[in-house]
């Protein structure tokens, strides 16, 4: 990788390890300016960061999502866009106490595993292992968001229900929101990660004549899956408020950054 | 300089402040006639119902004895009467008299909204009637600014500090908007029609009133544009309401945990709202327990009301302190303003003395390269600019007393040999 690409990374990583800081700052204070300076440092860490997508997607020609450091880079993006995107819609704060940090550790991640990037082998590229690829990706970011939410929905759950407040109350939207933002976010991003998933089928089933292996990543990604689908009858049902719903969030979690440590080439 | 003259809820009994309380529609007359005073430049006048303030900018401070007598006029009392409720502001005081007013940190309920409009519309009045100076413009557009910052940086004023409001603020927090919500009212407690119509401000869709006299009901109903229901059909309409507010004088329970259950089952566990507001309580606290329920009592409520209080507190020191930096940077930017001729004029005769000395000196010394006319040019400049220095700086951060001010102006000007 070039000087100016891997600089673009670490610039990156930069801002959002200040706007992390900033905004985890403001949860000692009321001043929304540390939130807004956050924000920004954040937005900024974006730019690098879109900057850095744009050199390797021109270099290889394909999104950078062929190993483990480009997909947890590329999912930090996508988590951080979809966050941007429901800032716009609904000034959500709260949010960021959870999804900036998860970014942060996403791109930490992909700097300290460091690899070049990859170009896909010319026998493995094809639409569907492209479309496998992204839409995998998209999906996850989707779920996490999800999830974030989901938490924020159960925190804002309890401070109304044992009436007490904690130093997010201030910060998380009603509880209307986080409901209808997390299952929102869990619908689209389950549909997505299906989809991904299916593509994902396809393209083995085409190049090994199998439907898939059964190694780390397959095997998290399927349970990720199944959670998924759990915690969305839960919500669906009207019972987003459990704490069971929250353990099957987690477990989720987990089983997708399972399924993405277990990526390689 | 700017002066202000008034009275307010901390200096003056209620029969004094109605005295001289200025109705709406006289606000741009008795600005005008304010304005009309001899010695006043700039004139505004801030009434609200806990307080009349005069600011006027003027050049002469026995303006001061004037707008008393004016006052005291204005009150049907005798000048030493009003004096005893009075203060009497001058320049940076003013300033930050105003910034805090404007941001609620001066009113009776620390942080309360309304009176950054009253600010608002005292500007606006003297703005339209032309009875606004530069100076007095100025003041206004930054007390404007620094209220508005203040409230958004510290959010003084997010806080619900009485029941009716707290609630009103909890509904927010479970529902965000309250637009197309439904609140049925039971029983007719003070406390719940204060909160039903509260509730009914923040444009709910219907507010439905039940109570013993059916009467009552439909006359409390007409009051919110709502409609009156049997009190024994309060469990339809606790499936179809998002908030409940029971406010009657039943010693008993009138709401059980089973009626709730059967409620959220019906509308498909959407979250209910339940405010208990009497005495003995309406609504058996094993409601409470019910997922999809959430249920506050009085004691809940005015819990909630007392830890904004003491939120608003908390932000009204940080203000206080966002306030000061304000304060004195305003004051830095109208002494830097003032001093601007006197700086300009001191610059232009520098450099008058500059340049004729230097052609003078280039003339003694006869021809030379560009290089050598370039650096003596330099050298001049850097010298004129140096011996400049110290007084510009002086003049930029004198004193805020005009007096102070003037007596350094006039200093410099005589040592400078300025007209």
């Amino acid at each position: 990788m070039t000087l100016a690409a891997t600089d673009t990374l670490y610039v990156a990583l930069v801002c959002y390890a200040l706007g992390t800081l900033a905004a985890l700052l403001s949860l000692f204070t009321p001043m929304k300016r540390l939130q807004h300076g956050g924000l920004l440092l954040m937005v900024a860490g974006f730019v690098a960061h879109t900057f850095w997508i744009g050199t390797i997607c021109t270099r290889t020609g394909h999104p950078p999502i062929t190993n483990l450091h480009e997909t947890a880079a590329f999912t930090a993006w996508v988590v951080f866009a979809v966050e941007l995107g429901l800032w716009i819609r609904y000034r959500v704060y709260a949010a960021s106490f959870f999804v900036y940090p998860l970014v942060l550790l996403l791109l930490t991640l992909s700097a300290v595993i460091g690899e070049q990037f990859a170009v896909l082998d010319p026998q493995l590229r094809s639409n569907v292992f492209t479309a496998h690829l992204l839409l995998s990706t998209v999906g996850v970011a989707c779920l996490m968001i999800g999830v974030a939410f989901g938490l924020l929905a159960f925190l804002q759950d309890r401070a109304l229900k044992e009436k007490r407040r904690g130093r997010l109350w201030e910060w998380i939207p009603s509880l209307s929101v986080c409901k209808s933002v997390s299952y929102r976010a869990l619908a689209v991003g389950f549909s997505i990660y299906t989809a991904g998933l299916m593509a994902g089928i396809l393209w083995s089933y085409r190049t090994t004549a199998g439907l898939m292996d059964l190694r780390v990543k397959q095997i998290g990604a399927v349970v990720a899956w199944v959670l998924f689908a759990v915690l969305l009858q839960q919500y669906i049902a009207g019972a987003y408020r459990s704490r069971r719903t929250v353990l099957l969030s987690a477990g989720a979690f987990v089983a997708i950054v399972v399924a993405m440590l277990g990526i390689s080439r | 300089m700017i002066i202000l003259v008034g009275l307010n809820h901390r200096t003056a009994p209620v029969d004094v402040r109605e005295r001289l309380d200025v109705p709406d529609p006289q606000l741009a007359q008795r600005t005008a006639a304010l304005r009309g005073l001899a010695g006043v430049d700039g004139a505004t006048l801030l009434s609200t119902c806990n307080r009349v303030e005069a600011i006027v900018s003027t050049r002469d401070e026995d303006v001061i004895e004037t707008i008393v007598d004016w006052l005291a006029a204005s009150a049907a009392t005798t000048r030493t009467e009003l004096e005893k409720h009075l203060y009497i502001l001058r320049h940076g005081d003013v300033v930050k008299h105003l910034f805090r007013v404007a941001s609620g940190l001066d009113s009776m309920i620390v942080g309360e909204p309304q009176i950054g409009g009253q600010v608002k519309k005292a500007f606006l009045t003297a703005h339209e009637l032309g009875t606004l100076d530069s100076l007095l413009t100025q003041l206004y557009e930054q007390t404007l600014r620094v209220a508005k910052r203040v409230r958004t940086d510290t959010g003084i004023g997010e806080h619900a500090v009485s029941v009716p409001y707290a609630a009103v603020e909890l509904a927010k927090k479970i529902f965000g908007k309250l637009g197309g919500l439904q609140v049925l009212l039971l029983g007719a407690g003070d406390m719940g029609e204060l909160t039903a119509e509260h509730l009914h401000a923040q444009e709910v869709k219907q507010v439905f009133v039940a109570n013993r006299s059916f009467d009552r009901a439909l006359e409390l109903a007409q009051r919110f544009d709502g409609a009156a229901v049997q009190f024994d059909r309060i469990d339809e309409h606790l499936a179809s309401c998002d908030i409940v507010i029971a406010s009657t004088a039943a010693p008993h329970f009138l709401i059980e945990p089973q009626q709730v259950e059967r409620a959220l089952d019906s509308r498909k566990r959407r979250n209910l709202f339940l405010i208990d507001l009497a005495v003995p309580r309406n609504i058996n606290p094993g409601v409470g327990r019910i997922d999809g329920a959430y249920l506050y009592n009085v004691d809940d409520l005015q819990q909630v009301a007392d830890q904004n209080l003491g939120l608003r507190q908390q932000r009204a020191r940080e203000a206080e302190h966002l306030v000061l930096r304000e304060v004195e940077s305003f004051r830095k930017r109208l002494v830097a303003q003032d001093a601007v001729p006197t700086i300009l004029e001191l610059q232009q005769r520098l450099e008058a003395i500059r340049a004729t000395e230097l052609e003078k000196c280039l003339r003694r010394v006869g021809p030379m390269t560009a290089e050598q006319r370039e650096a003596i040019e330099l050298f001049s400049t850097q010298m004129v600019n140096k011996i400049l220095h110290y007084p510009i700086l002086q003049l930029k951060e004198a004193s805020e007393e005009p007096h102070e001010r003037e007596s350094l102006r006039r200093t410099i000007r005589k040592i400078f040999g300025l007209r």
